[in-house]
């Protein structure tokens, strides 16, 4: 039984020194070597050489594994965490191993409708104005997502708002906007990832599309690693913060909060933007920034990824985060990611503490 | 592995004393307690978390009973395989026992259960302006427990001690279940054989430890820092042995051998010379005057040894490059082979060039790869073997090296095992240290507490 041999040199790399527990929030929540990279590593292995099963314990450990990427920042034999854990998902899939429920549902949803949330597609641009619910040419795409179109639309409406106040020529594609793929490729489906890019591509190609501006960070990700070849992806967060520099865009409302800024995994460690949320919220009159203990590239994730399979897990991960936030003093606990500060308002629910969150786009809003 | 079925009745006693949802016998559960950081590994039966030390006690006389092997468990990031379950047994994980129970700032010490994470014990007393001095390397993930259980070291050994010099009591569970308390919490006590230092280093084969009494200390107001760069190992090691004799006792004296400063340049591009034959990383700390004429004496001491290179910390940003080199060793060093072997033969001080040169002799002897750095004070060396373990005709080459470096570290006055113990990777060497007069006295301490041999068997004795 043949099991990802082909990454036989990054698996065998884990020195097993356990560094990685420091750094894992789900090892932090369940304290089990099966919810840590080298215990993943560790089954991974065995996979590989058939001394074990792809049994359904097997692909709990794999799938309860946020992605967030933070256990490689310190691995010192540097094994490739991520992607190995992403192959390891993917060939699961290909043996033909078949996911637990709540994430097939997902998948379907995916594959039917093209979001995770089993809404109809032709309602996807509800949402926006009638004039912009037809694209048309333009050289900025704004890109709204799966969760900012059906769930989180004030976020949406934000960037919106703030991209025609700077004055940029823009588009939206509406109801034929799609999935990016992402919550597709985390559980192993590549190949339904790839027709999905494809599309997406080919769509944005017609429109004549060089820039797409968003405010999901998984979206951002996603184009960062699979769309860059035909255009450049932009969080609206870093697009806002390169206007402000330009003059593009000016603060006048002065906003007097101690406002803690989190680092979600695909904005930041995946994307690379950490200093452009910073560098907007502190152009703001009044606003004091304040930072976690563990920031940008040691930032902890919020458990986010797993709100849709392992809810409770996920939540109990956000709580810590609030918690976290409301010990520094923060009265706003600002992100820039949707399933971020989903994640994190019910981790304040869990947690029992009155915590403001918010995204930094409304914030950028409320400023100008 | 199939379980063992002489242990299921056992097993199931155990579950109904923790719980269900505290006990694991999945095959994919058992095969992520089968290791620890070494190589070794063995497949447990099952695996245990309990909650306070009557479960444990339960637990014990159960197990004894049976006669099941129980093996205790912190983090597992053990370096000599002393939490690996090589009678299979019970695998005892400690991690829930994990609240710091008191930090007395008037009497200077704490109360922590085992679980606690060493760091986290280090940000509370910080807070207050205390320090708990040992600081292994693992900190970051390693349990008080396991510290204590293996008498980790760390970086500051020379100045302030190791684990064994900050454990004052604790609460032991024996084999055969009955709880024990050790030690008091005052600074000077006569009462009776140290129990205390019996169960410190013991590596889980004479109780369980559930609770410690730490000692304190109040931690320095101010540290300095200089990096130096040396053409020979001769010269640092000189270095070392005046700074001592000048009277000076740097709370950090951490060295990079040639080897390991070109993996950390192929690896971070700091900018250290390929050609130099030794880095040496040194810290004062202290009261803030002291702190800064030490490292005015450490400066002379090291340019009258022709340092190559002297840099000198002025801000934190600065400290935190000089540790930059440091800090990046072992993965520098992890990053050229599949397989890192970490040991950590120690000699005295004054013998370092020695140990370094023999060492390095013994590479090319065998032909392969070591790297070597570590606490050049204390003469605790890190020889770190980059190999591959699939390879077995090079691991059988490694294997020979191993045994000579430990003969070596012998010959110069030193031991086999500085700060990590002796656990199933080295239990075979032992005898060379202790002697066999030596082996049948700890042999017999085992037999009078342990009389079933249930407790981590397979570790230090064979």
């Amino acid at each position: 039984m043949a099991f990802i041999q082909e990454h036989e040199e990054d698996i065998v790399k884990c020195m097993k020194c356990g560094n990685c527990q420091e750094t894992c929030p789900v090892y932090q929540i369940t304290g089990m070597e099966s919810r840590v990279a080298r215990g993943r590593v560790r089954l991974i292995k065995a996979a590989m050489r058939g001394d074990i099963e792809l049994t359904d314990g097997v692909q709990e450990s794999l799938l309860t594994c946020l992605q967030c990427d933070a256990c490689s920042v310190t691995c010192p034999p540097g094994v490739p965490v991520n992607d190995l854990m992403l192959q390891a998902k993917a060939a699961m899939l290909k043996k033909g191993k078949t996911l637990p429920e709540s994430l097939n549902r997902i998948r379907v949803n995916i594959e039917g409708e093209s979001n995770p949330f089993s809404q109809p597609k032709k309602e996807r641009g509800a949402w926006l104005p009638p004039e912009l619910r037809q694209p048309r040419s333009a050289k900025y795409l704004l890109h709204a997502g799966c969760a900012v179109s059906y769930a989180q639309s004030r976020i949406g409406k934000a960037v919106i708002r703030i991209l025609q106040q700077a004055g940029v020529d823009f588009t939206l594609m509406g109801d034929r906007e799609e999935c990016c793929g992402d919550p597709l490729i985390r559980m192993g489906d590549a190949e339904q990832a790839e027709l999905l890019i494809a599309r997406n591509k080919a769509l944005w190609k017609e429109f004549g599309i060089e820039y797409v501006i968003t405010p999901c960070a998984g979206c951002f990700k996603a184009m960062k690693e699979h769309y860059a070849d035909v255009i450049k992806p932009l969080h609206s967060v870093q697009f806002f913060d390169q206007l402000i520099k330009e003059g593009k865009l000016k603060f006048t409302k002065p906003f007097a909060k101690k406002v803690v800024y989190f680092d979600g995994c695909d904005i930041g460690r995946h994307g690379g933007v950490y200093e452009e949320p910073r560098d907007v919220l502190r152009a703001i009159s009044g606003l004091t920034l304040l930072e976690f203990a563990k920031n940008r590239q040691n930032s902890v994730c919020c458990g986010g990824p797993l709100l849709g399979s392992y809810p409770e897990l996920a939540k109990k991960i956000a709580s810590e985060r609030v918690r976290e936030a409301a010990e520094l003093g923060a009265e706003i606990l600002a992100a820039a990611c949707p399933t971020c500060l989903l994640n994190l308002k019910e981790g304040a629910n869990l947690a029992g503490i009155k915590m403001d969150v918010q995204d930094v786009n409304a914030l950028i809003m409320r400023a100008l | 592995m199939l379980k063992n079925k002489a242990f299921e009745g056992a097993l199931e006693t155990i579950k109904g004393i923790v719980g269900k949802e505290h006990f694991y016998d999945s095959y994919e559960e058992r095969l992520c307690y089968s290791y620890d950081a070494t190589l070794e590994e063995a497949i447990p039966d099952a695996i245990v978390f309990p909650g306070s030390a009557e479960e444990i006690a339960l637990i014990m006389k159960t197990a004894n009973e049976y006669k099941m092997p129980v093996i205790p468990r912190g983090a597992g990031t053990g370096l000599s395989g002393g939490s690996v379950p090589v009678k299979n047994g019970l695998v005892l994980n400690l991690c829930r026992l994990n609240r710091i129970l008191e930090i007395n700032q008037k009497d200077y010490y704490a109360v922590v259960e085992s679980g606690v994470i060493t760091q986290t014990l280090n940000d509370a007393v910080a807070k207050l302006g205390l320090m708990y001095p040992p600081d292994p390397s693992s900190m970051k993930t390693s349990t008080i427990g396991g510290n204590v259980a293996e008498n980790a070291g760390g970086l500051r050994g020379l100045k302030y001690g190791v684990t064994k010099d900050y454990v004052m009591g604790m609460e032991v569970v024996t084999p055969t279940g009955e709880i024990l308390k050790t030690g008091t919490r005052t600074v000077k006590t006569a009462t009776g054989y140290n129990m205390t230092q019996l169960f410190t280093g013991s590596e889980g084969t004479l109780g369980i430890i559930v609770n410690i009494v730490l000692k304190l200390i109040p931690a320095p107001e101010h540290k300095e820092s200089v990096l130096a760069i040396f053409k020979d190992m001769n010269q640092a090691a000189q270095t070392v042995a005046d700074i001592i004799a000048a009277g000076v006792m740097p709370a950090t004296l951490e060295f990079l051998d040639n080897t390991t400063i070109n993996a950390v340049e192929d690896y971070k591009h700091i900018g250290l010379p390929r050609d130099a034959g030794a880095v040496l990383l040194i810290e004062t700390d202290g009261v803030k005057e002291a702190a800064v004429k030490e490292i005015g004496r450490v400066e002379e001491i090291c340019k009258k040894n022709e340092a190559l290179n002297l840099r000198k910390a002025e801000t934190e940003d600065e400290r935190e490059n000089l540790w930059q080199a440091r800090r990046a060793a072992l993965s520098a060093l992890a990053r050229v082979r599949p397989t890192t072997i970490l040991e950590d033969a120690t000699v005295p001080r004054s013998r370092i060039p020695d140990m370094v040169r023999g060492v390095n002799e013994i590479a090319k002897k065998y032909n392969i790869r070591i790297g070597n750095f570590g606490h050049a004070g204390d003469g605790n060396l890190h020889p770190t073997i980059l190999t591959d373990e699939r390879d077995k005709e090079e691991f059988a080459r490694v294997e020979k090296a191993v045994e000579e470096i430990f003969d070596l570290a012998l010959s110069l006055g030193g031991t086999i095992s500085g700060e990590h113990g002796i656990g199933s990777a080295k239990a075979r060497f032992m005898p060379k240290e202790v002697g066999e007069v030596g082996i049948r006295a700890m042999y017999a301490v085992k037999k009078a507490l342990d009389p079933n041999n249930i407790l981590n068997p397979g570790k230090m004795f064979v």
